[in-house]
């Protein structure tokens, strides 16, 4: 489904990533560990579409599609999605409003027709219940005044609203305490079918513990050092990262 | 000024002679101030930012009926009722006065004063040589008085279509009052053609003890048209006044509002909303004057200007010697959307009490790429994106409407002003 190969990344001129290969199959979840400065962020904007980061050698295909050749709102048509470590804040804009013109936008890029109001209200109520946001939250502007916690569930709905077919979650974990974070491996774990595949990108072994990875890689300086199976993120856990790379 | 351009404004003066009861020597009187003033300049600090030499160089013919009727838009909201004005002049077959009548007195100009003769003296000569070319120059406009006690729910809509009007001006005056508890909606809209024209206008309004003002002003004039404007308002005990002007169209266009808080506790607002597009000028001067303790102001400005497009605000409040406990607030938000985009905004305070509390915020930014990229990371193409962004910036300035649904509409206006202008790609790092 995704397949990196030799991928080199720029940010101002300076190189992040180094010859980053990688393949994701449907049905997989990966997941990529890294130190902070590994690069891990870079990887997961690059393949949303960010366009401070210049690729500068190398491919990232998505389902046989040169991803270079689309433009951000375009990939999220062809079912890709980016949990954000930060998730913006945007006052003015409601978060109903900005869930719906996404389905939408999506739905038009695909020569779907429009999801109607009340479908969409159907939908996100849904999705908002089987991740336990408040509905209350749905009203207000998108992020504004969210906890850090708030802000990755709010992101788990859009996930869960969007539907994806890969989903690349930077750092989805961080900053949460254990109920949160419970939450967010349900989500997870609810977006995972035969027909999808997962990227974790994080720092920490602890999401691993609720979202059982396939395959873990080690990133250090912006390559991937050493993949393997899920006890290599127990190994990291316990030895730290210079012993096991 | 060249002296045969104010020497044809005097033959114009000439020819309405007798026209509103009991007007003839105000006129005389402001056109001799005229001659000594002159039209503004940039050189006056109240016009710094709006530059009219289109308008000193030559006069502006009065405004004449249009050939053939042109289109009335609908209404953007129920309304109470309907005043239509064409080229300046009031049109009773196209207006709709509804059961407002029944209510509250509305009424032209000229039968105001024909009936009151006494109160011509009511009539503000204005401050500045626009104002003063308003004051001898006015021909037609509507005078509405709420009675005390009565509530108007839905907005009540003054119309001004400008057609076919190369080189000519229409300077129309509305005075609203307000009776003790009384409220209402006032929207005043301008729309117009391509042609050269200029409006103009100049409204008073009163608002008594404890009444309610609402003031909508929604300024869509054609692609070349000049649009000046002045409210001069007072405000009572316990009254409120909350203004709303938002200008979208026009080549230049001006927007003055003076307002006296007069009574403990008079409240007013003004709030605006500029979108500039490409070599478009928009001007907002607000000066509110808190008279008496405990009297509050607020004001949000938004403003949007795309390539070459200026937007610009003045925000003045005083204070007057031993008004303590007054409130006054001022906001001020620029969005440039280009790089030869220009924004001015100029806050100025002078407060003679010490026991106030006075605040203002000026900013001036570019679309934030973060939220942009944010948007666009969803599935939202980039143009709805930024449609969605200015949206969401301009809105805090529609908070105090009044009317939801009228809000509702100028909101989508402003969308499909932001269509015409978002086609750009980002201009922060070229």
């Amino acid at each position: 489904m995704l397949s990196v190969k030799d991928l080199h990344i720029s940010v101002d001129d300076k190189e992040i990533i180094k010859g980053l290969s990688l393949e994701i199959k449907a049905g997989e979840v990966h997941a990529i560990m890294g130190l902070n400065g590994a690069g891990k962020s870079t990887l997961a904007n690059t393949i949303a579409g960010r366009d401070d980061y210049e690729v500068t050698a190398g491919s990232i295909e998505f389902d046989g599609k040169d991803l270079q050749d689309l433009e951000p709102h375009e990939r999220v048509g062809e079912g890709l999605f980016l949990g954000f470590q930060y998730p913006v804040e945007i006052p003015g804009v409601s978060n109903l409003n900005f869930m719906r013109t996404a389905v939408n936008g999506v739905r038009k890029y695909r020569g779907e027709d429009e999801m109607s109001a009340a479908e969409f209200m159907k939908l996100v109520r849904a999705k908002a219940a089987e991740l336990k946001m408040d509905t209350e939250m749905l009203k207000r502007f998108v992020n504004v005044g969210f906890s850090g916690g708030e802000k990755k569930r709010n992101e788990m709905v859009q996930m869960a609203v969007l539907n994806p077919r890969l989903a690349v979650l930077d750092e989805t974990d961080s900053g949460l305490d254990i109920d949160a974070l419970k939450v967010v491996a349900d989500g997870i774990n609810a977006q995972r079918r035969e027909d999808t595949a997962v990227l974790l990108i994080t720092h920490y072994q602890r999401l691993l513990n609720y979202v059982q990875p396939d395959v873990v890689h080690v990133m250090i300086d912006g390559k991937i050092v050493k993949t393997g199976g899920p006890e290599l993120a127990a190994e990291l856990e316990e030895k730290g990262y210079a012993e096991v790379a | 000024m060249p002296d045969t351009v104010i020497d044809s404004y005097k033959d114009q003066m000439e020819r309405l002679a007798g026209s509103l009861p009991g007007w003839d020597s105000a006129r005389a009187h402001a056109f001799d101030r005229l001659k000594n003033v002159g039209l503004p300049t940039t050189r006056s600090e109240d016009w710094r930012y709006s530059d009219i030499k289109s308008l000193r160089k030559v006069a502006f013919d009065p405004m004449q009926a249009p050939e053939a009727t042109p289109d009335v838009p609908a209404a953007l909201s129920d309304v109470a009722a309907r005043l239509v004005f064409i080229n300046g002049q009031y049109q009773e077959d196209l207006s709709d006065l509804g059961d407002l009548w029944q209510a509250a007195s509305v009424r032209p100009l000229a039968n105001h004063l024909m009936a009151n003769t006494d109160r011509v003296t009511e009539l503000n000569q204005g401050g500045d040589g626009v104002n003063l070319l308003n004051t001898a120059l006015m021909r037609d406009g509507f005078v509405l008085s709420i009675p005390a006690g009565v509530e108007i729910d839905d907005p009540v809509e003054i119309l001004h279509i400008s057609s076919g009007a190369n080189n000519a001006a229409a300077h129309i005056r509305h005075l609203v009052e307000m009776g003790e508890g009384a409220s209402a909606t006032v929207l005043e809209r301008f729309v117009g053609d391509d042609s050269s024209y200029w409006v103009n206008s100049f409204l008073q309004a009163r608002v008594t003890e404890g009444a309610t003002l609402n003031h909508i002003r929604l300024q869509e004039e054609g692609p070349n048209a000049t649009h000046t404007a002045t409210a001069v308002v007072s405000v009572g005990a316990g009254g409120n006044y909350h203004a709303t002007n938002i200008s979208l169209g026009g080549l230049l266009s001006r927007f003055e509002a003076r307002v006296r808080l007069l009574v403990d506790e008079a409240n007013a607002t003004v709030d605006g909303v500029a979108l500039a597009g490409t070599g478009e000028s928009h001007d907002m001067l607000v000066h509110v004057d808190h008279r008496m303790p405990n009297t509050t102001s607020d004001q949000i400005f938004r403003t949007v200007a795309d390539a070459r497009g200026k937007s610009s605000f003045q925000g003045k409040v005083t204070v007057a010697v031993g008004a303590q406990q007054v409130n006054a607030d001022q906001s001020f938000k620029a969005l440039l959307l280009d790089r030869t985009a220009e924004a001015n905004a100029k806050p100025e305070l002078e407060i003679f009490a010490d026991d106030v509390k006075c605040s203002h915020g000026a900013t001036v930014g570019e679309l934030d790429d973060k939220a942009l990229f944010y948007l666009t990371s969803r599935g939202i193409d980039p143009t709805t994106a930024r449609q969605m962004l200015v949206e969401a910036f301009t809105d805090d300035a529609f908070d105090r409407t009044g009317s939801e649904s009228l809000a509702e509409a100028i909101r989508s206006r402003v969308a499909n002003w932001m269509l015409g202008h978002t086609v750009k790609e980002k201009v922060a790092d070229d």
